[in-house]
């Protein structure tokens, strides 16, 4: 099994993973402007050098609640443009090995045991798709009557 | 002529191929993971369809023809007759790499099917598109740059217009020095500016770098089902974002190929029903005001809303009331089709939809308009996207919004307190709503805090900004005017999904972003927030009474441009006809005269000039007020306009709404 290097997110209480391939850059506390009518999980847009980027709830994307406060914003590189994920605390770098089995969560490919804790790795391609973005929620829906 | 060659349309597609290809691969990896994702299934499908297309357009029918074999797998499945299994998910990745493999032989060699004839090459005798412009200084003038090197360049020029407004803050702010008073300063601002313009200029492309892989798409899907069809292209020097145009084209190709395949009737079929058996296929591009609007329309059969509406029941849509205009716009549903049979061009439903969703994806719309027995035209209007807009801002909810500048009729304080304060319960209404009186009318006013659905955005303190679309007025109460500012508008992320009430971003000098709303989105959020029911259409005052007696005639060759300004002057309250050139005008203004005419200058047959020479000649039309609106924007030209007894001279790529309603108002001496 082939390691994947990846960015920890920590969000709220927990931990998500994001293949490092997919980060641009980490931008600390950005200035957030508010997008009026936008869906909830998009907390606001904000400058980085000249591109205005989209700023997402990574919580509210996996269907686990809000995050409260954003202290970091990951910057991904993804198919439709620039997006950024919302931390609350500060992204770290680590080599993720054996999966230790399978993720619920729509979005995410599978659980990696880092300390005490299991990192959810993130899909960003599935994640940050205009459509999950559009409604997270009927997604979710359609994933757990699937597997119920 | 710009023709290209089957060389290049085959380079063309080869690129395109190779984007869709590794997408195509991705969904099917996709697929065979969540194999009941029926998203996913329809996304496979629509690449599928639109390699098959662009394949045949190239003139590679091996690859169209794999295509197509592998869509008819994938239909198995979208109807549900087929499940997704590993073996299915082989086939199709198998299927996908022959593609790739007979792209790249193409590529190399060419087929003999798609090399055309000398006569193929040979323009006919209907080709109307303009020859490309003098060459004097030679193609050796010219270089290619990748986008993305311009694309940076803009973001650069825009960063560097931002820095520059921060030092002049600062001198404000740490030396007390007004930057205005600076002439260094001053210089730095105005070859800024230069530089923006230029930058932006670099990335607007005509319209015609698209159009000759449609004429050869019009020529071979043409001959290929034996129909007779006259290309015609006019506005093709119409220019707008790279970016833009390239998510558009292939949407216009989808309409054209629909045209032919199923909108236009055989020569047979024509005759029978008295049509000349030649059909007119016309694409046609504009701007107006800080749009652009492209228009592919036929004189075809129309559009059979019956059919639209039956499959549309099929899948569940309740049709019951619906008014023509609504079941025409059914026919953007993904799996309706207004094809009576499948063929390999289109009918499954594919096409429309997709349509909608890129030009949605560009913040534009698309119209249908269909007549039956006489045609279709379809209308996508896009803004001119990486434009600068001069904008009002306005707080509302304490945040600060942009409102483009040529959507706002009028903004007024009201009085600090009492009857006319359209937030307080003693305040004016009409038909069970606050309103406000603009120019003798009501007009519907709701706080912009509250159509935005802002925490304590429900009441405002401040003036009212009327706004104007095509069909409404409305009235937005706000915090405070901030001022006006050009903004240079960005589209947001194509992550998000579309925000009807939201047109873009501006980033601001401080670095913070201005959200820049769509005024027409408002106006039809507060309309349908406001109050249920009736419109927000405004009663019409007495003045607007007088106003609906009196007649204007509309002279335009251009199909849109005529019902555009049709359409306009309706809602203003005028009684509207139309002619096609001036001679057309000449004859119905002898039948019945027209309180105004309203004439564009080049037509066929009698131009707008001419026409307004005549009618000044005449006895008993000499007194008749005539408005040019023209694109000819030379200052030689609208002073011959004025030589030859024009009263008013509009431009068209400055033209909207309220300057021609204010235009016509103020030669009919109406209070608007």
């Amino acid at each position: 099994m082939t390691d994947v290097h990846a960015l920890l997110l920590p969000v709220g209480t927990d931990l998500h993973a994001l293949p490092v391939d997919w980060a641009r850059e980490v931008v600390a506390g950005p200035t957030l402007t508010p997008l009026a009518t936008a869906p909830q999980v998009v907390i606001g847009l904000f400058n980085l050098r000249g591109q205005i980027v989209p700023l997402f709830d990574t919580a509210a994307l996996l269907g686990l609640g809000r995050v409260e406060t954003v202290a970091f914003a990951v910057v991904v590189n993804s198919a439709h443009g620039l997006a950024a994920l919302a931390t609350t605390g500060v992204p770290q770098r680590r080599m993720l090995d054996t999966p230790a089995g399978p993720s619920d969560l729509p979005g995410t490919t599978g659980l990696y045991q880092v300390g005490r804790q299991a990192a959810a790795l993130l899909d960003p391609a599935a994640l940050l798709s205009p459509e999950r973005v559009r409604d997270p929620a009927a997604r979710l829906d359609l994933a757990s009557n699937g597997d119920g | 002529m710009s023709g290209m060659s089957p060389e290049r349309v085959r380079q063309l597609f080869a690129q395109e191929a190779e984007v869709r290809l590794a997408e195509l691969g991705r969904l099917l990896l996709r697929l065979e993971q969540d194999a009941d994702d029926e998203t996913l299934v329809g996304s496979v499908f629509r690449e599928l369809h639109t390699l098959k297309g662009s394949a045949a357009v190239a003139g590679l029918d091996e690859v169209s023809r794999t295509a197509h074999d592998l869509e008819e797998v994938v239909e198995e499945v979208r109807a549900g007759r087929r499940p997704v299994t590993a073996e299915l998910v082989d086939t199709l990745l198998r299927g996908a790499d022959q593609l790739g493999a007979a792209i790249s032989g193409s590529e190399a060699e060419g087929p003999a099917a798609a090399q055309p004839s000398a006569v193929d090459q040979a323009p006919g005798p209907a080709d109307t598109r303009p020859d490309p412009p003098p060459t004097a200084t030679g193609a050796a003038n010219f270089i290619m740059v990748p986008a993305e090197r311009l694309e940076e360049l803009a973001r650069l020029v825009g960063e560097t217009t931002s820095a520059q407004l921060r030092v002049g803050r600062m001198l404000n702010d740490r030396f007390r020095v007004d930057p205005a008073t600076v002439a260094e300063f001053n210089e730095l601002s105005r070859s800024l500016n230069d530089l923006r313009d230029h930058a932006m200029r670099a990335q607007m492309v005509p319209v015609s770098t698209v159009t000759d892989q449609l004429r050869r798409a019009v020529r071979d899907i043409s001959r290929a089902q034996g129909k007779d069809v006259r290309w015609e292209a006019a506005g093709m020097d119409t220019e707008m974002d790279r970016g833009v145009l390239r998510r558009l084209s292939d949407s216009v190709l989808h309409l054209v190929r629909n045209a032919i395949d199923h909108g236009i009737e055989s020569p047979e079929e024509r005759e029978r029903v008295g049509k000349p058996s030649q059909a007119a296929l016309r694409l046609h591009a504009m701007q107006l005001g800080s749009e652009v609007i492209i228009a592919v329309s036929d004189d075809g059969r129309g559009i059979n809303t019956e059919l639209v509406e039956r499959e549309a029941n099929r899948l569940g849509i309740d049709t019951e009331g619906l008014s023509h205009q609504e079941r025409l716009g059914l026919s953007f549903q993904a799996g309706v089709s207004t094809a009576q049979f499948v063929t390999d061009l289109s009918g499954r439903g594919v096409g429309l939809d997709v349509v909608r969703a890129s030009v949605e994806a560009a913040h534009g719309r698309v119209e249908v308009h269909s007549e039956p027995g006489v045609g279709t035209e379809f209308r996508i209007i896009v803004p001119i996207t990486v434009a600068v807009l001069r904008c009002l801002l306005v707080e509302a909810a304490g945040r600060p919004f942009a409102l483009p500048f040529h959507r706002v009729l009028l903004s007024q304080a009201q009085e600090p307190s009492g009857a006319d304060r359209a937030d307080t319960a003693d305040a004016a209404r009409a038909e069970g709503r606050p309103v406000v009186w603009v120019d003798g009318s009501p007009v519907p006013v709701q706080a912009l805090g509250e159509t935005l659905g802002l925490a304590g955005g429900e009441t405002f303190e401040g003036p009212v900004v009327v706004l104007a679309s095509a069909s409404r007025r409305h009235a937005f109460g706000v915090d405070r005017l901030i001022g006006q500012r050009d903004v240079i508008i960005k589209a947001l992320s194509p992550v998000l999904p579309r925000l009807p009430l939201v047109a873009g971003a501006g980033v601001e000098p401080d670095g913070s972003i201005l959200v820049v709303l769509d005024p027409p989105g408002l106006i039809q959020q507060a309309a349908r927030t406001g109050r249920t029911g009736r419109t927000s259409m405004p009663t019409a005052s007495a003045e607007a009474v007088g106003a609906a007696r009196r007649s204007v005639l509309v002279v335009d060759d251009a199909l849109v441009i005529r019902e555009l300004q049709r359409g306009i002057l309706e809602r203003a309250g005028f009684d509207v006809r139309v002619a096609t050139d001036g001679q057309h005008a000449l004859r119905m203004l002898g039948q019945e005269r027209s309180d105004l005419v309203v004439t564009d200058i080049e037509m066929p047959r009698m131009d707008g000039f001419a026409l307004t020479e005549a009618i000044r000649a005449h006895p008993s039309l000499a007194n008749t007020p005539v408005l040019i609106v023209s694109s000819r924007a030379s200052d030689a030209d609208q002073q011959r306009g004025m030589d030859v007894g024009a009263d008013g001279y509009i431009i068209k790529s400055a033209f909207d709404e309220a300057s021609l309603v204010t235009a016509v108002n103020r030669l009919l001496g109406v209070k608007a």
